[in-house]
């Protein structure tokens, strides 16, 4: 009975690095349609996407059954719960990478997107999500611990695109849609970041059973 | 084995001790009864004979404590008892010991008291006078006995109980000790106990027969990890979990890891080729494929491991295929380099010769085509020349024949031959050092510093200048060449000694050339052991120096 509980658990693992590597995938994907106007990346970020609901699915249904069969207890239900909890994360960063695209798709805003300080802000992003996967992967706490923090570079970042793009807007003869765009993308990012330091929370809860704000 | 062994002697002894007082106490109490019945008869002939001639006067003389005596009639009446009151008594006849008497002259009969505490044996006999006689003596039964004994039966049964305790448990334990000391890590040199022998031989050969198998298992285990350790291929093996079973520093290090543990194989990577790649093969299926991770690439091969025909696990394959996916880049861009080289003028050709064709084209600018057709060709000649020459040291199919070449002379010859390129420009040229000794091909020489010294000349600015010296440098020859020329960016050194490689690929034209000149010189640097060492500031000058 335990084998096969213990099983279960490794392929529940197994899932969750996969899900975080499609995150990584289609987080990278879409910040690739922003420097390189290419329809393969699009079309693989929607992919990815679609990927990435079927795995939450697929890992909610396993952690069910686990939590109905096996009715685990300690350390074993912590890293359960903290899953269901990580999946929902992961899967709102593949939503939102495809938001990003799909607003990329309509707008045009190549000279603009690069004037501000929108690809810091992605590669931002893409390290935290990249970081918060690394450590639920490798159970490295200190990684989760710089990934909450570096949530505030992100912050910041966001509010530097924000102003930068304020002060375009002001000049006028600029193209205001392409901006409100950029800056919809930019609080897209911010979100990504956010879940990010979400997932690197739930992999400290599971790993100490003490919630990360509790220290 | 200890506690069963005691427990059994234990109650064994006990049991024993029982059933022996049990069967003596019956025995004797037989032997006891047997005797009073002697008794009771002799008394009674003694009586009998008394009681005959002297009648019933004789009783008042004669009193027996010990037993009763009763005299009644042929009718059962009681005449005398010296116990009871002979009125009070009752009619005897029906008792069991009387009617025999009456029957058979004599009768014996047994009764037990209510309690079963006493027995009396009754004894009868029909005298001559008619009368009966009668004597009867009371004993204790077996159980009276027995509940007297029972005191002392307890004092012994405790110190029996204590003693075979204290002697089973030393009995058991001396039967167990030798089998606790027994030697496991030599089973046949423990003779014990006979039985234990049989039992002593198969441990033994059993033993032997483990340190063989783990022997072989250790060596085949020291084999695979000798072999897979020395591999240049990274190396895993994973169960069908995709948990890491195995692995080799290869892996590790073409992975880019420190260490790794008995986890998800994913943890060393996951990226989408390695996972699909492990999806596969855990499917069953033989998978490849190439991932690429920074600026390395490298081939997965994945294999599943069957058992009963289901998967039970995979071994993946990671080579390093860097260089094989180098070279392949280098091939396909030098391909299209020569095609490009190639297309160029004979594109030119091709369509002066289209608009001469017509006829409709002026006498001077015939000229003027055909002038740029010569050109044009001139340029392909010296193309496949130089390709030809390159390929030659490529192959170094050719041998040719080594001399002592003189390197100042030599550049001062070829900078002869170079001085209409040089005076175009008017380039100060400044040729210093001593004459030094190379061993070497003339001819590869001459080529090599021939495409040193026009490079030196092409990439010049207008009145710039040239410095060649001569020297040796603990006794290998060595030559520089200095220009004040346009230098060629740093991102770039590494590769202008490429074939056909550019700096500002879009004035290639303008400056002529094949791309091919530093390619040449490093080959023929390569044919005589020279080592190239390049110095250049963008826009100021380029050094390159040559020690054979």
């Amino acid at each position: 009975m335990r084998n096969r509980f213990n099983e279960q658990l490794l392929r529940l693992n197994n899932e969750l690095i996969t899900m975080g590597a499609l995150c990584e995938e289609a987080i990278g994907n879409a910040a690739k349609c922003l420097t390189d106007n290419d329809s393969a990346f699009k079309q693989n970020v929607y992919d990815t996407d679609k990927q990435i609901d079927q795995k939450e699915r697929d890992i909610e249904t396993l952690c069910m059954r686990l939590l109905l069969h096996q009715q685990p207890v300690a350390k074993d239900l912590r890293t359960i719960s903290s899953a269901l909890e990580i999946i929902s994360n992961m899967e709102r960063i593949g939503d939102q990478a495809s938001d990003i695209t799909e607003i990329l798709e309509k707008s045009d805003n190549a000279d603009i997107g690069s004037k501000v300080h929108i690809s810091d802000m992605s590669e931002a992003a893409i390290k935290m999500v990249k970081d918060s996967i690394e450590s639920f992967v490798k159970n490295d706490m200190v990684l989760a611990y710089s990934v909450i923090k570096y949530d505030n570079v992100v912050d910041d970042l966001f509010d530097k695109v924000k102003n930068e793009l304020i002060d375009f807007i002001e000049e006028k003869n600029n193209n205001v849609t392409a901006m409100i765009d950029l800056l919809m993308i930019a609080k897209y990012f911010e979100r990504i970041g956010d879940h990010a330091q979400n997932i690197a929370e739930w992999v400290i809860y599971s790993v100490t059973g003490k919630h990360a704000y509790e220290d | 084995m200890n506690r069963k062994i005691f427990r059994s002697s234990f109650f064994i002894a006990v049991f024993v001790l029982m059933a022996s007082i049990f069967m003596i106490l019956s025995v004797l109490f037989n032997f006891f009864e047997n005797q009073l019945q002697n008794e009771l008869k002799d008394e009674m002939n003694y009586l009998s004979h008394a009681v005959e001639n002297e009648g019933i006067n004789f009783f008042e003389n004669f009193d027996s404590k010990k037993k009763r005596i009763t005299l009644m009639d042929i009718n059962g009446q009681v005449i005398f008892d010296n116990r009871i009151n002979a009125e009070k008594l009752d009619n005897h006849l029906n008792r069991e010991e009387i009617e025999e008497a009456i029957k058979n002259d004599y009768g014996i009969s047994i009764r037990y008291s209510d309690t079963f505490m006493e027995k009396t044996i009754y004894y009868a006999k029909k005298l001559d006078t008619g009368n009966i006689l009668r004597i009867s003596a009371t004993q204790y039964t077996i159980f009276s006995i027995l509940l007297d004994l029972l005191r002392p039966l307890a004092i012994v049964l405790i110190i029996a109980f204590s003693l075979s305790l204290f002697l089973s448990s030393k009995i058991s334990k001396s039967i167990i000790k030798p089998i606790n000391d027994i030697d496991l890590n030599n089973p046949e040199n423990n003779i014990i106990y006979e039985e234990l022998s049989p039992l002593l031989g198969k441990i033994a050969e059993q033993k032997r027969t483990i340190n063989e198998q783990l022997k072989e298992a250790v060596k085949k285990q020291e084999q695979f990890r000798l072999i897979t350790e020395n591999m240049r291929e990274g190396f895993l093996i994973i169960d069908k979990n995709a948990t890491l079973l195995t692995y080799n520093t290869s892996a590790l290090k073409l992975l880019e890891i420190d260490s790794a543990k008995e986890s998800s194989v994913l943890m060393l990577n996951r990226t989408k080729d390695f996972r699909e790649v492990i999806e596969k093969s855990l499917d069953g299926k033989h998978s490849e494929s190439i991932m690429t991770q920074g600026e390395h690439s490298y081939n997965l091969i994945a294999n599943p491991v069957f058992e009963d025909n289901s998967v039970i696990g995979a071994v993946i394959v990671i080579i390093d295929i860097t260089e094989i996916v180098k070279r392949e880049d280098l091939r396909r861009e030098f391909t299209a380099n020569v095609s490009h080289e190639l297309k160029t003028p004979l594109t030119s050709i091709s369509g002066f010769a289209e608009l001469m064709k017509t006829g409709e084209v002026s006498s001077e600018t015939v000229v003027d085509f055909s002038m740029s057709i010569y050109n044009e060709a001139q340029r392909l000649i010296t193309l496949v020349n130089d390709i030809i020459k390159i390929s030659e040291l490529d192959e170094k199919s050719f041998e040719y024949d080594r001399e002592d070449v003189e390197l100042l002379s030599l550049s001062k010859e070829i900078i002869k031959r170079l001085r209409s390129e040089i005076d175009k420009k008017n380039i100060s040229v400044n040729i210093t050092g001593k004459p030094v000794l190379v061993w070497g091909v003339k001819k590869i020489l001459d080529e090599m510093l021939y495409n040193l010294f026009d490079n030196a000349i092409k990439y010049n600015k207008e009145n710039g200048s040239i410095v060649i010296i001569t020297s040796y440098d603990n006794e290998r020859a060595k030559i520089i060449v200095k220009d004040t020329g346009i230098g060629i960016p740093i991102s770039h050194q590494k590769r202008v000694f490429e074939r056909f490689y550019r700096v500002d690929k879009s004035h290639s034209k303008k400056i002529g050339g094949t791309g091919l000149g530093l390619a040449i010189v490093k080959h023929a640097a390569i044919y005589h052991n020279a080592d190239i060492t390049l110095k250049s500031v963008v826009g100021k000058e380029t050094e390159i120096t040559i020690l054979f």
